[in-house]
């Protein structure tokens, strides 16, 4: 139990819990964001009902989800000084500018129109609402968008010089546009709406499956396989630049992905790893199946490389990441992920082709329906591996290259530190569990499919429980 | 000093002074309406104050993370020294923000409501007390090296004195929230807080006096500050000003008033902001590091500015707009009207 009374690795262990923790919201709310824009869209556009209904029960859950990101979300604002102060001290120029757009631009956008999104239905005009729908998205894909770009900075760090350990910026736009970012946000993107469009699908396969308005949730199901039909693939060959630009910037990364211990020379044929056992403290794999030349074709779509792959022992223990189970099977289980989102995909629109999604035969499916619901938590795990990929293999390194981790930890006590971290992950454990049965209520409860067409200006109905906000007594002339 | 060395810092003490006081003045009667929450009487009344924050609550709150990002951009040592020297206020501050949010949106969902409102009470009450304790340290002072790291002890933050000051952030928070939900509710629910807004006057005042005699008794900073030449006369008026608007917030409670006793509680908040603002001022980590040795690079100060300055209008035009759009009481079926 060392570690206990070890700072850094107390700090380290807490970062990573609250940001897994907190990653767990925004990924859905910042993909179903985009859906609910398409389904108001729909509604707006054929006044057919259900699609209205859809937009009121989905951001049911929207807000359930959004309520806890935003507070698990203060955490990840404060502890980069509390416990990595020095950190924050030597990046601070960058760093913080990152963040302090972030909130201006993305949190307050998405925070402040969410309240008409959520209860403004009869109290702004329809355009007005659908406004502040595609606000709220934008918001949060802004978000996704700053905290990817300020990431990328510590995997490939660009746009200045460190100055007797402190970051001195010499180009703003350099250092925002570092080399990862662009495929790292776009991967990271198009992970938020995979994992809620697989979440929404496989909940609507639930109703489906458990014959509880079909027809209704056949809607929403046949939405989100056709812009799975673009995004699932997609997704596969961005993960692929993505993997890419690991193995010519960080290739200490790409040898504990792989648990590559010996470096391939160019010139030769490499093996892909499919399952091992990897050993850290003998700086080898106990066991291994290999697919002969496959890494090769998925590096460089030749037999045999150009570059060589580095080995992990091309670096000193003390310079490359450890724990390369952890990194190895975090790196197939996100990638595996995809390839089974991306079959279960075609398999859809397959049956969808063959008239098996129409209404009458879609609850017919139940294997596929099943395949769904299993699939649902699917992305959450794929988005939280791909993370532990992408931080635990940067080590060393915080900011790769130039600062180490151990360096950058704040001098507390690890009492307080073990204080916070016990503090907050009992709390979390809580609210993970008590967010999954007020979750499951929602949707076992349904949608109301009696809602009647919002009336601007009519009754109120948009209260939360008993209460709710009067409705605007002005002459019909004044109001907006 | 190169001018624009001097006038970028001053800048940003200006903007994230404004973060600040819009998110203790918003996201204050948030928490001081959580605060109240935990003495309503019946279910009806708990959801009457739950639904006057459903719109508002998580903007409100995003100004505290602006500032924690702004300060980490424009003054990324402060950031570094105050969260450290802060850790166990800001970790009770974090819990309780947390604790309230979480609660708010599981009290719609569950059965038994009770339960969640007592947590969004207990939350609301923990982030405020966070948060005094925080405002305590400001007049206590952060212990700091040559360079400005935090060089004091885990428990430096606690002194009787911050206890007392805590205190009376809860107790202003418990004004504004009052003062809020006179604006939201009627009836019988808008009469107890007019009961809760005097009294809440009566201890916010009893503390803030407390406060002011102290500081420049106990530090000596304070006491210099006071009595040099343009400052003596700042800090004459304020008290008295501050005397005259308490006044005017008695009697328009008094008078059964509706909109003027927030606007009065809004500007007794600036009053102390502006207090607090010159006490301060030119320091950023009190009492020795200034907004200059901890500020970052002019051209990050520049590059920040030309964003977030472009959209501090911006923001504040559409938040006005959210609160013009749900305008008007809070109303039940079975209560108030």
């Amino acid at each position: 139990m060392q570690f206990l009374s070890d700072t850094v690795a107390l700090s380290r262990l807490q970062f990573a819990l609250t940001a897994i923790f907190h990653m767990l919201w925004p990924v859905l709310t910042t993909g179903m964001a985009i859906y609910l824009i398409i389904i108001e869209g729909l509604w707006l556009k054929t006044r057919n009902l259900d699609y209205y209904r859809h937009a009121r029960f989905w951001s049911k859950l929207y807000v359930l989800n959004f309520g806890i990101g935003v507070a698990s979300g203060l955490p990840m604002a404060f502890q980069f000084g509390l416990n990595w102060a020095p950190f924050s001290e030597s990046v601070g120029d960058f760093f913080g500018t990152v963040l302090g757009f972030e909130g201006t631009m993305a949190f307050m956008l998405e925070a402040s129109f969410l309240g008409i999104m959520l209860f403004g239905w009869e109290r702004v005009p329809p355009v007005i609402h659908f406004i502040s729908t595609i606000l709220v998205a934008i918001g949060a894909n802004l978000s996704t968008f700053w905290i990817l770009a300020a990431n990328s900075w510590l995997q490939t760090p660009a746009g200045g010089v460190f100055v007797d350990g402190k970051f001195v910026v010499q180009d703003y736009f350099q250092a925002i546009a570092n080399p990862f970012m662009v495929k790292s946000f776009l991967h990271m993107f198009l992970a938020t709406l995979e994992t809620s469009l697989f979440v929404i699908g496989g909940i609507s396969a639930w109703y489906v499956l458990n014959r509880r308005h079909a027809a209704f949730f056949a809607k929403s199901f046949k939405v989100i396989l056709a812009g799975l039909v673009l995004i699932a693939p997609l997704q596969i060959f961005v993960g692929h630049l993505s993997a890419e630009q690991v193995y010519h910037y960080q290739p200490a990364k790409l040898a504990a992905m792989e648990a590559q211990w010996e470096t391939i020379p160019a010139g030769e044929r490499a093996d892909w790893s499919l399952l091992a056992i990897p050993n850290d403290k003998a700086e080898r794999n106990e066991w291994e199946v290999k697919i002969p030349g496959a890494l090769s074709y998925l590096l460089e779509l030749k037999p045999t490389l150009d570059e060589p792959v580095k080995g992990l022992k091309e670096w000193e223990p003390a310079n490359r990441p450890h724990m390369i189970g952890l990194i190895y099977y975090s790196f197939r289980i996100m990638s595996g992920i995809g390839m089974f989102f991306a079959a279960l995909m075609i398999v859809s629109v397959i049956q969808w082709l063959r008239g098996g999604l129409a209404e009458g035969a879609i609850a017919q499916q139940r294997w596929l329906m099943r395949g769904w619901i299993l699939a649902a938590p699917l992305g959450y795990l794929a988005v939280e591996t791909g993370w532990i990929v992408r931080c635990v293999g940067r080590q060393p390194w915080i900011v790769y290259g130039e600062m180490r981790t151990v360096e950058s930890a704040s001098h507390l006590p690890a009492g307080e530190v073990l204080f916070s971290l016990v503090g907050l992950t009992s709390m979390y454990l809580v609210f993970l569990t008590a967010a999954l049965f007020f979750g499951s209520r929602i949707i076992r409860k349904g949608p109301n499919l009696e809602l009647p067409a919002p009336v601007v200006g009519g009754q109120p109905k948009l209260g939360i429980d008993l209460a709710q906000h009067e409705r605007d007594r002005r002459p019909a002339e004044a109001q907006q | 000093m190169e001018p624009l060395q001097q006038f970028l810092p001053q800048v940003w003490f200006f903007i994230l002074g404004l973060f600040l006081f819009l998110y203790v003045l918003l996201d204050g009667f948030d928490l001081g309406v959580g605060i109240l929450s935990l003495t309503a009487s019946s279910e009806e009344r708990r959801s009457i104050l739950m639904t006057s924050l459903g719109n508002v609550w998580d903007a409100n709150e995003t100004w505290l993370v602006l500032m924690g990002g702004s300060l980490f951009g424009a003054f990324p040592l402060a950031y570094a020294t105050i969260l450290n020297a802060l850790y166990l206020p800001a970790v009770i501050m974090v819990v309780g923000l947390i604790l309230r949010a979480v609660s708010f949106e599981f009290r719609e969902n569950a059965e038994n409501k009770l339960v969640w409102n007592i947590a969004f009470g207990v939350g609301s009450f923990l982030a405020a007390l966070g948060q005094g304790f925080a405002l305590g340290s400001v007049f206590e002072g952060i212990t700091v090296d040559a360079a400005g790291h935090f060089a004091g002890s885990i428990w430096d933050w606690l002194t009787w004195r911050s206890v007392i000051v805590a205190l009376t952030l809860i107790q202003a928070y418990v004004l504004v929230g009052s003062t809020y939900l006179i604006l939201k509710t009627s009836g019988e629910l808008q009469e107890t807080h007019y009961k809760t807004a005097t009294i809440a006057t009566w201890t916010t005042l009893a503390g803030a006096v407390f406060i002011t005699v102290t500081t420049p008794i106990l530090s000596e900073h304070a006491r210099a500050l006071l009595f040099s030449a343009p400052m003596v006369y700042i800090f004459g008026l304020i008290p008295v000003l501050g005397g005259v608007l308490v006044w005017l917030l008695l009697q328009s409670l008094k008078n059964r008033e509706e909109v003027t006793p927030i606007l009065w509680t809004f500007l007794l908040f600036a009053l102390s902001f502006i207090g607090l603002g010159f006490l301060i001022f030119p320091n950023i980590i009190p009492p020795s590091i200034t907004i200059y040795e901890a500020a970052a690079a002019p051209s990050s100060l520049v590059f920040m500015l030309t964003f977030i300055g472009f959209l501090i209008p911006i923001m504040l035009a559409y938040n006005l707009y959210n609160y013009v759009v749900f305008r008007g009481k809070v109303v039940s079926d079975a209560y108030g009207e």
